[in-house]
């Protein structure tokens, strides 16, 4: 028999009461016990950082993607931001020095606290941030990095790292197919970023049995040297290459098409997802984004002159809002995509907001996450996978990429990042939840 | 440091008696009492010890019972002629130095010791170079010397920088009833031979692709032959250094080059790809005294950070690297009766491989570097005599504990003793932290009282600024600019001495460090930085 005291009878009445009113009246980080154990997050408020290149080699193009984040997580602020808190963004630049990323990554960390970091750029940069700043042992997450090396996928070694960009291990073997199908007995050329960027790729190619007749690998950065793009058109004149495949980035992409233009050379050109932004290209000369015309080239986002896409047409309101005077162009798509998935991972960690719980909630829930790309998204708990496939397209005369399908058709293929095969996908994507939110 | 009335009448009259010397004449027996003189309330004694090693200390006669023990840095074994600038010239000497700073004549430290009360002591010790052994006993010898003039010592804070830091350590490790306190400036350590090994990679690089006569190890036991080789050996480091300058720009390679170094020359690999591999290789920092290796001349702005600024910052760094290198693997060999640096087992990929894509640019890619690391199987490795290298461990070995309040400071860019060294330190530290406080929590179960063990280390940095690269008008960096902060070996002020000095009688005093913000405020007022969290990278070897 239990016996029960008039007494503990009302002390217990009245805590139920209290953990009512609680529950109905005080804000989220109450609910929270681990509140305040993780910097960067309070009742009202999440602080995220970003470091990438706002000047130097990598800034035309580039620097418009924290830009995009912000408009869009203003967007999302203006409409109630996540369980009540919103979004601010720390931006820095790192001039796409890897050791002075670092720098910016352990200023976002220890002098700004921030919450996560989300969108840093490039290979070499977010990997030696990675290291140097030990976000795995300090359990600091690091989303949707903008890099397709294949390694951060391995959420053993990257266990805080995630990227949402098909690995260039994937587009290499895509490409391949893509390649092999269209030039067959076509004497073929690899221009290729000569670090983990590019010898991923070339793991593609290789895994998907496309050989070159020539390889012309450049030192990252060496593109910007007058001499770097004279010598491959050089190479390429000399082996009387038909067809020219170029992974790398877009000043790469630059220097090879207006030196070719320049020396009268004409190729087939076939350029990786990184190097193929006319806006980049602009920033070197507005003249140069002619020389795009019929390159082919590939992505896994909608194209951005896509208005018949729902998230395009958003984004390019809630940008032209908010950057009156710029161009939406893939920067920006990449960039809003980015702060879309972030905001989609913070909505499912959920209320009680903490680090461990937004890395579980990705690895858990995030191949489910609502997303503009047009191809599945891989996360679990065994890997860090984003975006799997691409489409192919043409560079029309403005530089806009548009899909071979016809018109806004894409045809999208979908591999990994190992040894299977490319197939068509057949990923319908889930309608964008209501505004965009 | 609050100083009484009377203190500050004695300590006028101190700073007047020591601002012209510190060092009364020793007596020349060794083991004999020590000569002191007393003049306007200071007292200065100089002596021999035991083993020959000249000493001196000072004390006013406000001395408040604490001395200030100090363990002067690395000097070499043998003399080093003019023709070796800027190395040389040097003359050996065994110098008493009871203070930081007092071996460049800059008194301003002992002087605001000795004025507040303190006393200060120090050996010249009777050996040169790596001297652990000489400098522990030394030390040991210093300590009742003094306690037998001024018996009213209470307190020894041992300090010391660079190789003294070495021996400051050694002495808090073994000998931990003689020390309260102890103050590592730029310390010096071989944690797993680690040091040895920078210094060894560092030098077989060089041999191994800009000239093949370059001496790693193996140097003769005569006294006269040794000297020979390690001049000889600083002499072709500081030739291929002015080569590899004159290189820079159009990648030419020394034509003191080793045939693999000439292939990769004409495979057209710039030799400043080459220099910086061989600098990654062995782990010794990318950022200079005068390249911050972020900035750029006018012009080149972008591109010079990332395919310049990593080599230049390397080719400034290695003059030290390499020639003390040469002069304490050489010394060190001697100690230990043959050689000790081995790299027969080194994966120098693995060294370069989260580098490659970092220093991309100034590599010349991947490709490059798999064509350098390819160059390096032409040169054999070195192979340690395995008696030498049991014998160098308990004469420079440390274990790294710390049991008495411990202040280190570092800069985070430094070419002779890595921060590496800290952070192991740090590392070592943590551990035992973490065991000791399992320990306090398993006899609070016991008790059923709590009681945290108390903090024993604090670190302050001396952060490498982010932009400080000076450049020429014709866009080389300038070297005769000033030095960026946090970079290069021991560069402290008289002002950071004190600050880690006060620090440490206000730790003594209380019993505990003070609070982080105390510490912080105190950092930051010379220039130094308190930041718990702050890490630098291990030795490469250790990784």
């Amino acid at each position: 028999m239990i016996r029960i005291n008039r007494r503990k009878l009302i002390t217990t009445s009245a805590v139920l009461a209290i953990a009512a009113l609680t529950v109905a009246t005080v804000p989220a980080q109450a609910l929270n016990p681990n509140m305040g154990s993780d910097p960067g997050v309070t009742a009202s408020s999440i602080k995220l950082g970003i470091t990438s290149p706002l000047t130097g080699i990598a800034a035309p193009g580039y620097s418009k993607i924290p830009g995009a984040m912000k408009a869009y997580f203003d967007y999302v602020n203006t409409n109630g931001g996540v369980y009540n808190r919103k979004i601010t963004l720390v931006s820095k630049d790192d001039q796409y020095i890897p050791t002075t990323a670092v720098a910016k990554a352990n200023e976002l960390i220890l002098r700004d606290k921030v919450f996560a970091l989300v969108g840093t750029l490039g290979t070499a940069s977010t990997k030696a941030l990675t290291a140097s700043t030990q976000l795995s042992k300090r359990g600091i997450p690091s989303l949707f990095v903008n890099s397709g090396w294949s390694g951060f996928a391995d959420s053993k070694a990257y266990p805080t790292t995630f990227p949402h960009l098909p690995s260039y291990q994937m587009e290499a073997k895509i490409m391949a197919k893509y390649v092999k199908e269209t030039y067959p007995g076509k004497k073929i050329a690899l221009i290729y970023q000569d670090d983990d960027f590019g010898r991923d790729a070339l793991a593609g190619f290789k895994t998907a049995g496309l050989t070159f007749d020539t390889y012309i690998p450049y030192a990252s950065g060496s593109q910007s040297l007058p001499a770097t793009g004279a010598g491959w058109i050089s190479k390429l004149k000399t082996a009387g290459t038909e067809v020219t495949v170029l992974f790398g980035v877009s000043s790469a992409s630059t220097a090879a098409l207006a030196n070719a233009y320049a020396a009268g050379f004409k190729t087939q050109w076939v350029l990786g997802s990184v190097g193929g932004d006319a806006t980049t290209i602009a920033a070197t000369n507005k003249a140069y984004v002619g020389f795009l015309y019929g390159a082919k080239g590939f992505s896994f986002a909608p194209a951005t002159t896509d208005t018949t896409d729902e998230y395009v047409k958003l984004f390019q309101g809630i940008y032209a809002a908010a950057q009156p005077t710029e161009t939406f162009d893939n920067n920006v798509l990449a960039g809003m995509s980015n702060a879309f998935l972030t905001v989609q991972a913070l909505k499912a960690a959920g209320a009680n907001l903490t680090r461990a719980g937004l890395m579980k909630a990705i690895e858990t829930k995030g191949s489910t996450f609502a997303n503009p790309f047009l191809t599945p998204l891989g996360y679990s708990s065994t890997a860090h996978i984003g975006a799997q496939g691409y489409w192919v397209g043409t560079y029309g005369p403005t530089g806009a990429l548009t899909p071979d399908g016809g018109k806004f058709a894409y045809v999208v293929y979908t591999t990994d990042s190992g040894t299977g095969p490319v197939v068509l996908s057949t990923y319908k994507r889930p309608a964008m939840p209501a505004k965009g939110l | 440091m609050k100083i009484s009335l009377k203190s500050r009448i004695v300590s006028a009259f101190a700073v007047t008696a020591l601002a012209g010397t510190v060092v009364v004449g020793a007596p020349t027996a060794a083991n004999a009492a020590p000569q002191c003189a007393t003049a306007s309330y200071v007292t200065q004694c100089g002596g021999v010890g035991a083993d020959g090693a000249p000493y001196a200390f000072i004390a006013a006669a406000n001395f408040n019972g604490t001395v200030f023990l100090y363990s002067h840095g690395v000097r070499p074994a043998i003399d080093i002629p003019a023709t070796l600038a800027p190395v040389g010239p040097y003359t050996k000497t065994n110098a008493a130095e009871p203070g930081p700073l007092a071996i460049s004549g800059d008194l301003t430290v002992i002087n605001s010791l000795v004025a507040a009360g303190y006393g200060v002591a120090g050996s010249g010790y009777s050996r040169q170079g790596v001297n652990a052994t000489e400098a522990l006993a030394a030390n040991k010898e210093l300590i009742a010397t003094f306690k037998e003039k001024f018996p009213t010592t209470k307190t020894v804070i041992a300090w010391g920088a660079s190789l003294g830091a070495l021996h400051t350590q050694m002495l808090a490790e073994k000998n931990p009833e003689l020390v309260d306190g102890v103050i590592l400036a730029c310390p010096a350590a071989n944690p797993q031979d680690a040091l040895i090994a920078y210094f060894g990679d560092a030098l077989w690089g060089f041999k191994a692709l800009f000239d093949p006569t370059i001496k790693v190890g193996g140097y003769s036991t005569d006294p006269v032959v040794r000297a020979g080789e390690q001049h000889a050996n600083i002499g072709k480091v500081l030739t291929v250094l002015g080569k590899l300058s004159a290189g820079l720009s159009s990648g030419a390679w020394p034509d003191t080059s080793s045939p693999a170094g000439k292939a990769l020359e004409k495979a057209g690999i710039p030799s400043r790809s080459a220099l910086l591999t061989v600098g990654l290789m062995a782990g010794v920092s990318t950022r200079s005294k005068h390249v911050d290796g972020t900035s750029g001349p006018t012009g080149a702005a972008e591109t010079y950070p990332l395919a310049v600024a990593p080599a230049v910052a390397i080719l400034e760094n290695m003059g030290a690297t390499l020639n003390y290198g040469t002069l304490l693997i050489a010394d060190g060999e001697l100690l230990a009766g043959g050689k000790v640096y081995d790299n027969s087992k080194t994966d120098y990929a693995a060294r370069v491989a989260a580098d490659a894509d970092i220093y991309s640019f100034a590599l010349s890619g991947n490709s490059a570097v798999a064509g350098i690391i390819g160059a390096l199987a032409a040169t054999p490795r070195e192979t340690a005599d395995a008696a030498a290298v049991a014998k160098i461990a308990p004469l420079i070995g440390l274990t790294g504990k710390i049991t008495k309040p411990t202040i280190i400071f570092q800069a985070e860019s430094e070419e002779f003793v890595p921060a590496s060294i800290v952070q192991w330190y740090i590392d070592g530290y943590a551990e035992q932290y973490a065991a000791a406080k399992m320990k306090a929590m398993a006899d609070a179960k016991k008790s059923r009282s709590y009681v945290a063990p108390t903090n024993n280390l604090v670190v302050l940095w001396a952060k490498t600024a982010a932009k400080y690269s000076q450049f020429t008008a014709a866009g080389s960096p300038d070297l005769s600019a000033t030095q960026g902060a946090g970079t290069g070996h021991c560069n402290w002020t008289a002002a950071q001495w004190l600050a880690a000095a006060n620090l440490m009688t206000a730790t003594l005093k209380d019993g505990k460090f003070p609070l982080g913000g105390k510490i912080t405020t105190t950092a930051r007022k010379v220039g130094l930085s308190y930041d718990t969290k702050f890490r630098v990278p291990l030795f490469k070897s250790l990784q």
